[in-house]
């Protein structure tokens, strides 16, 4: 059968091949074609006690030409006789020296006292490192574009504390679920996104070398700025910039690498399932299916959809300013293919972030990206894959596909099915213009646009298979989004330094207007198959759908901010934002969000000044109330469901009809969450150590629930009321310790964040709140219950196998059981199993999230390795469970009770029925830990690098998901996805990938 | 010290002033006031004529539903009845296999479905039945409307009741404080039904007196057979009887003479219909139902998925030469009026069956799910063996032997030899004829499981297909678990499960 593949995809994927390839080729062209006598030049830099310090640039002044030193502080060129050097550092005062005619420069810098703090970006501005009153982490470049990821928030897992970054799948372009200091509420817990300012719900349009930092806020004093946006933390993205009055820097950064699946599903052999389908035909009473002899090893499904894939990314950028722009732009292609056959992720982004000073007062400027990605989807192959009969091949002899009833042919799926692709263009970005007045006063405007537009496009060819897989009309589908989200934002600073007294203050109003619009359709009957016909207009106009939906929002806000320090010793912080979103009803419309902190920097108190055991000591605490506005857009008002039609007549016309189908409750208000931080900051042996340690509370009140109301009400949906409460507390350790022993210097990080999830209430009335969807109607895994963690695992539990009539008749049971079937415990002992002897089997969230580590650096030569994993969850393997008919077994099945004796753990061979109640059966513990990340790479001596001009060259081997250490069975314990009444269930996940992949890094 | 710079600086932030000045003027009620985009909401709905028409045309939509008359539909009352096997292959659905075994639990996805789905039926009629009433427009039309809600409100009940027994009693929109209801008994529920019956018997118009466009609502014959058969489940024969009696002269209706065709196209609207679900099959989808999908042949021609299959016991139950076997079930080899024999999936294994009566010749436009095959929810046949058997129970053996004869006759499809008539005047020999021919006439059209628990027949019945049908327990299915364990002790489980 020939494959229906868009021929014109595959010949533009090479086009972009070949440009990209083009245009580094003319790089380094242009780098080669200077020449000019030059002498050469070395010598050593040192800061004012002596001690070399690497990384200083060294340039020729008016030229881009130079080097930075070594790790001795070194550094050699080639230069004209007459050039001056100039040397800078940050947090040093810059010195230019004429060479006359000298082969050795050695230079003493001195530190700029001025410039020796570290800043960190808050919301609506930054602020001094020492200054900060709130619980912030950061994330620099050089850790978030390590990755070879399409989705820069991984590059949090296990580097920021009080962050639970769970890959979604290992699909291509698949996104992370972010968990900042637990979950704080029953709905939506993502985080709020700032990009340079504008406010999102996702970042996957971003490419990871284009982040200069990612600061995660995490307390109350940090992100209430942000007012009910803020509940569930959040994380600000600022993007590289470039200076004014730099020169020019071209980076190029590249990899290639090749993917596997990490980690496989034990399933048994075509003789096996044969034996065990056998069985378990005999213990319904039913003759068995198979001869057993006639099979053998048979087919592993997962061997046939999955692939070795691989993965590219080439960045290009180029950064740099006069005294009145400066820029930073850059091109990046990233293209990674699936795993598993038939799925792709690409994505082509342009940035551009310029700033002009139109006088000392006014700088205007922006950041703009615009970006083009599109994904195709696996057919869905992964749970078919987990579920087909080994004992089937993939085609018939003839050619066919082999009809696999009961479970669909993957083969097929790949054939017929995977002919579906979704464009995305998106541009996002923000203008601004600061306008400094009346001397400490600076007005800030800045007006952000997020445009997307996606279309999603699918083809279903006419085929045959089987009964349940088939398609007897082809189709095809059309979908239009466009989505448009325009804020404006406009603040005035007031900033002003007397004495031992320095004060912020911010004020400011900010809009926020969201739009949303769906198109589709969908026509039968193309007159053919090939790609050029998959357009509504081909198709059967009697046979048309469409659908046009939409949907808005709107916010304003009105924000203020205090900072004041005294003495640098003495800090407060107040800030207040109200909010007024469109989503609530009129009278609950408003909320208020304040926030207060103090902070005491001791390590300034005179009797810590003549030590040298701690460099820094710093306690800070806060309180604030944040609220949660992520609900539907109208889920305060009941709506009509429309085309509910009725047929009537021998002519049997189609008449409209439309009615209330679901509830919806008018008075619902904003959840509130009040948050309380206690943290220390603390360095010692000049700062050589250092590390953060917090300890927080969250408790989330009025949490909007959509409380399972009974069935017999009729509502096909469930109306959330505000009914629930939510505690979440924890301790939150960052600790680094870097040190330099001559040539080698290496650093060690930690970070590890406990949870602890209570819920206080879930509303008048309800003893429980079930879900957790296992796969299977009306059966529900996880409860959600009154002083206890949120969602966590309650059914059976099992405490071995009925082995006899004898254990049948005297252990308690729940009615349909026999020999061979588990025993559930008879927790209430009153002699019989039913649901009130249901327990706590369990719970997702994990006790402790932990990352850590590990740089080596030795004259040219750096070694990284990162790990994260979690400890003391549990998974839910719902795959297992689903079991509507027979499916092919994983290998556990093979230790089953067969007789007397032969197992007290693993029931007797059946579809369904009692050992397919909720229980621990189907929970596996979801402790791992990951080597998430190792990477060895050689920068290149300047000396040689110099002349062929290029500043630095560095090239890599990178290795990610390189191992992971759990027990979990199935193929990675980082399940992400689901509502978080319900989460950590393992529904047939796509497969984790383990990437090889080599790069290179250089700038000239 | 002013200089020109700071002049220039100064305008410009006296532009910047003006601008957040001007953000400080937008109106926050204004700009945050947004309302529900395609969508009408409770505030503008129910506000006149045609949209009170379109919420009962909503209620009938609910009819071709998944929940309503699908899969589960099937399987609690065919499928559980000694009439069908579970069909299909062995390991598929075994939830069904539960059913037919009689080893469901509380948590069987069958029960659960029409739980919600039934119950669901009943919030669309609710809305109406109380949201119309209020709405100025024509008074005959609107009455028309409110009748045929409650009509279809007591159709759900009547399902409901049979399958649950003890039910709560939902009768208006529940406010969010009112969500906690306790069961009622089963008598009251019956009278509640029997309200709304009333009501839409004296409110609605006959069939004939619908235009053919508008053949599928609900009419006053309907509305007075249902209220027949809602007494016979009662065990009252002569508020029965007397019902029937009145439809029969009514002269609305009438046995359509080739049996076959009634499940056909041309047998749909025909004059056997006192209620049928209309469906339609389009080529844009939107007016089919899954009824005749999830039975049809599975093998070739591929039809459907092979659930339903009709039993040996169903086999054996016919009379030699009962022309309704062959109108009622396939047989694997059979040749079809298309012309096509039926080859059934070797999976289903030996004796492989489906239901003659869902078959559908051709294929509809994307597929059997897309089916526009009517499902026969009451046919003329069935009230004149209520009437037959509520005679038979009043004495009145001669109106009896009349009906149940009328049936047979038209059975006989014009073969004098089959098919004698029945003469036996005694009544537990005519019970059991009548019964027999219940059984027959309206085979695989989810009547059967019912029918034996009302005649208290079901343990006998299954206790000789060697099925532990437990008295005192499988009288009724058990309710949802999810439903009880959500009610905090208020919805009591049905005894046994």
């Amino acid at each position: 059968m020939e494959k229906l593949l868009p021929e014109r995809e595959n010949a533009w994927l090479l086009d972009k091949y070949l440009i990209l390839f083009l245009l580094l080729f003319s790089l380094f062209i242009v780098h080669d074609s200077f020449g000019q006598t030059n002498v050469p030049v070395q010598g050593t830099v040192l800061d004012s006690s002596g001690q070399p310090l690497p990384g200083v640039n060294v340039v020729i002044k008016g030229t881009s030409t130079g080097t930075i030193t070594d790790l001795d502080g070194k550094y050699s060129l080639d230069l004209p006789e007459d050039a001056i050097l100039v040397f800078t550092f940050v947090g040093f005062n810059a010195q230019e020296i004429p060479i006359g005619g000298r082969s050795t420069i050695d230079v003493t810098l001195e530190e700029d006292l001025s410039d020796l703090e570290e800043f960190v970006v808050v919301g609506y501005g930054i602020q001094r490192k020492s200054d900060l009153t709130g619980a912030i982490s950061s994330v620099k470049s050089e850790d978030i574009s390590r990755l070879p990821v399409s989705d820069v928030t991984q590059s949090l897992q296990g580097r920021v504390s009080g962050v639970q970054i769970t890959q979604n799948s290992g699909a291509p372009g698949a996104g992370s679920t972010v968990r900042i200091r637990g979950v704080g509420t029953l709905n939506n817990s993502s985080p709020l996104y700032v990009v340079d300012g504008m406010l999102l719900d996702e970042i996957d349009f971003l490419n990871p070398n284009d982040v200069e930092s990612m600061e995660v806020l995490k307390d109350a004093s940090a992100t209430a700025i942000y007012g009910s946006r803020g509940a569930n933390g959040v994380i600000i993205v600022t993007t590289k910039q470039g200076s004014f009055d730099t020169d020019t820097k071209i980076t190029v950064d590249a990899y290639t690498g090749v993917q596997q699946v990490a980690s496989k599903i034990n399933l048994v052999n075509a003789r096996e399932f044969a034996q065990l389908a056998n069985e378990l035909e005999q213990n319904v009473g039913n003759q068995p299916l198979y001869n057993v002899d006639d099979y053998g090893v048979g087919t592993d499904w997962q061997d046939y959809i999955f692939r070795n894939a691989p993965i590219n990314n080439v960045n290009l950028g180029a950064t740099g300013g006069s005294a009145k722009t400066n820029f930073n732009l850059s091109v990046n292609y990233f293209n990674q293919q699936g795993v598993v056959k038939e799925s792709e992720f690409e994505r082509l982004t342009f940035r551009l972030n310029n700033q002009y000073k139109f006088s000392d007062a006014v700088t205007f400027g922006h950041n703009l990206s615009f970006i083009y990605y599109n994904q195709q989807n696996e057919p869905g192959v992964i749970g078919n894959a987990y579920r087909a009969y080994p004992i089937y091949g993939p085609t018939q002899a003839d050619g066919s596909f082999t009809d696999t009833s009961p479970v669909g042919n993957p083969a097929a799926q790949f054939e017929y099915n995977s002919n579906n692709r979704t464009n995305n263009y998106r541009g996002v970005g923000n203008f601004f213009m600061d306008v400094k007045f009346l001397k400490d006063f600076t007005f800030r405007s800045n007006l952000g646009l997020d445009l997307a537009f996606q279309d999603a496009k699918s083809f279903t060819p006419v085929f045959f298979v089987s009964p349940t897989q088939q398609s007897i009309e082809n189709s095809v589908n059309v979908e239009n989004v466009r989505n448009r989200n325009i804020l404006w934002e406009n603040t005035v600073n007031y900033s002003k330094d007397w004495g031992d007294h320095r004060l912020n203050l911010l004020g400011g109003i900010t809009t926020q207007d969201f739009y949303t619009e769906t198109l589709g359709g969908m026509r039968r009957n193309l007159p053919g198959e090939d790609p050029s016909l998959w357009y509504l207009d081909a198709g059967e106009l009697t046979s048309q759908t469409n659908e046009n939906y939409a949907g808005d929002w709107a916010m304003l806000s009105y924000l203020f901010r205090a900072n004041y320090s005294y003495k640098n010793k003495f800090l407060f912080t107040g800030t207040f934002r109200r909010d007024g979103s469109s989503r609530f009803g009129r009278e609950n419309r408003f909320g208020n969000f304040p926030s207060v902190a103090l902070g005491y920097n001791i390590i300034e108190e005179a009797f810590l000044q003549n030590q040298s055991f701690l460099s820094n000591l710093k306690i800070r605490g806060s309180w604030g109330k944040i609220g949660n506005d992520k609900i539907d857009f109208y889920e305060g008002r009941p709506v009509v469901t429309g085309n509910e039609n009725a047929v009537f007549g021998p002519d049997e016309e189609l008449i409209y009809g439309a009615t209330l189908t679901r509830l919806a409750n008018p008075f619902i208000k904003w959840e509130e969450t009040e948050t309380s931080n206690i943290g220390f900051e603390f360095g010692f042996f000049d700062e050589k150590l250092t590390g953060e340690l917090d300890y927080y509370q969250r408790t989330t009140n009025d949490i909007l629930v959509a409380v399972p109301i009974p069935a017999y009400v009729g509502s096909a949906n469930n109306p959330i009321v505000n009914a629930a409460r939510v505690k979440n507390s924890g301790i939150d350790l960052t600790l680094n310790w870097r040190d330099r022993k001559g040539d080698f210097s290496y650093n060690f990080g930690i970070v590890a964040s406990t949870v602890n999830n209570e819920v206080l209430d879930i509303g008048d009335g309800n003893e429980a709140i079930f879900g957790g969807d296992v796969g299977i109607s009306g059966y529900l895994g996880s409860r959600t219950t009154v002083s206890q963690s949120i969602g966590h695992y309650y059914g059976y539990k099992t405490v071995g196998v009925f082995q006899n009539e004898e254990d049948l008749s005297s252990i308690p049971k729940r009615g349909p059981e026999v020999v061979g079937d588990l025993i559930f415990q008879d927790t209430n002992g009153d002699g019989v199993v039913d649901n009130n002897d249901r327990v706590i089997l369990g719970s997702p969230i994990p006790d402790l999230i932990f990352g850590f580590n590990l740089g080596f650096d030795y004259k040219g030569f750096d070694l990284r390795a990162d790990f994260n994993g979690t400890y003391g969850n549990q998974i839910y393997n719902a795959k297992k469970q689903t079991r509507f008919n027979t499916y092919n077994f994983e290998t556990g099945f093979l230790d089953r009770w067969t007789g007397e004796g032969t197992s007290t753990t693993e029931p007797r061979v059946t579809n369904g029925g009692h050992n397919y109640e909720v229980s621990d059966r189907f929970i596996e513990d979801g402790s791992f830990l990951r080597l998430r990340n190792i990477q060895i790479g050689y920068s290149f001596p300047e000396v040689a690098l110099n002349k062929i001009k290029v500043q630095n060259f560095r090239v890599y081997l990178s290795g990610t998901n390189v191992f992971t250490w759990t027990k979990y069975t199935g193929y990675t314990p980082e399940i992400g996805g689901g509502s978080v009444i319900g989460t950590g269930y393992d529904s047939g996940l796509y497969p984790l990938a383990r990437t090889f992949n080599v790069g290179i890094s250089a700038s000239f | 010290m002013k200089t020109m710079n700071n002049k220039i600086n100064y305008k410009i932030a006296a532009v910047g002033l003006s601008i957040l000045m001007s953000v400080g003027l937008i109106s926050c009620e204004d700009y945050l006031e947004k309302v529900p985009l395609a969508e009408l909401t409770s505030e503008n709905f129910f506000q006149d004529e045609l949209q009170a028409t379109h919420a009962v045309n909503a209620i009938y939509a609910h009819l071709r539903s998944f929940n309503v008359h699908v899969f589960s539909y099937i399987g609690i009352t065919d499928i559980a009845s000694d009439d069908a096997d579970k069909g299909s292959v062995p390991g598929d659905s075994g939830f069904l296999q539960d059913i037919n075994d009689f080893t469901f639990d509380a948590n069987n996805t069958a029960v659960n479905g029409i739980w919600s789905g039934y119950f669901q039926g009943v919030f669309r009629a609710n809305q109406v039945i109380v949201n119309v009433p209020e709405i100025d427009m024509d008074e005959e039309l609107k009455s028309r409307l409110i009748g045929e809600a409650r009509f279809l409100r007591a159709y759900f009940y009547f399902f409901l009741v049979r399958t649950y027994g003890d039910l709560p009693l939902i009768d208006r929109p529940l406010n969010a404080d009112e969500y906690t209801q306790s069961r009622v008994s089963k008598e009251l529920i019956y009278e509640f039904i029997e309200e709304d019956l009333t009501f839409a018997a004296a409110n609605l118009p006959e069939k004939s007196e619908y235009p053919n466009s508008e053949l599928g609502r609900a009419t006053a014959g309907a509305a007075k057979s249902f209220l027949a058969k809602v007494h016979l489940f009662q065990n009252e024969y002569q508020e029965a009887f007397d019902l029937a009696q009145e439809v029969i002269s009514s002269g609305e209706y009438g046995l359509y003479a080739d049996y076959e065709a009634i499940f056909q196209r041309e047998g749909e609207h025909s004059s056997e219909s006192i209620f049928e679900v209309s469906t339609v099959a389009l080529e844009a989808g939107g007016g089919s139902s899954q009824f005749s999908e999830v039975q049809g042949i599975r093998g070739n021609p591929n039809n459907g998925w092979g659930f339903n299959s009709p039993s040996d016991d169903l086999m054996a139950a016919y009379e030699e030469n009962d022309p309704r076997m062959s109108a009622t079930i396939i047989n694997d080899g059979d040749t079809l009026p298309t012309g096509q024999v039926v080859q059934a999936d070797p999976n289903m294994g030996e004796n492989a069956r489906f239901s003659r009566k869902a078959w559908v010749p051709e294929v509809p436009p994307s597929g059997f799910g897309n089916s526009g095959a009517n499902i026969r929810l009451f046919r003329y046949a069935d009230l004149l063996l209520i009437a037959a058997e509520a005679a038979n129970e009043i004495g009145n053996q001669t109106q009896a032997l009349t009906y149940v004869n009328m049936v047979r006759e038209r059975a006989r499809q014009g073969d004098d030899s089959v098919l004698p008539d029945i003469t036996a005047t005694d009544q537990a020999t005519l019970r059991t004829a009548i019964w027999h021919e219940r059984r027959v006439e309206l085979a695989m059209e989810q009547h059967r499981y019912f029918d034996l628990v009302r005649q208290s027949q079901a343990q006998e019945v299954f206790a000789a297909l060697g099925i532990n049908w437990i008295p005192g327990k499988h009288e009724v299915y058990p309710i949802p678990q999810a439903e009880v364990d959500i009610s905090g002790g208020l919805i009591a489980q049905n005894p046994g499960y």
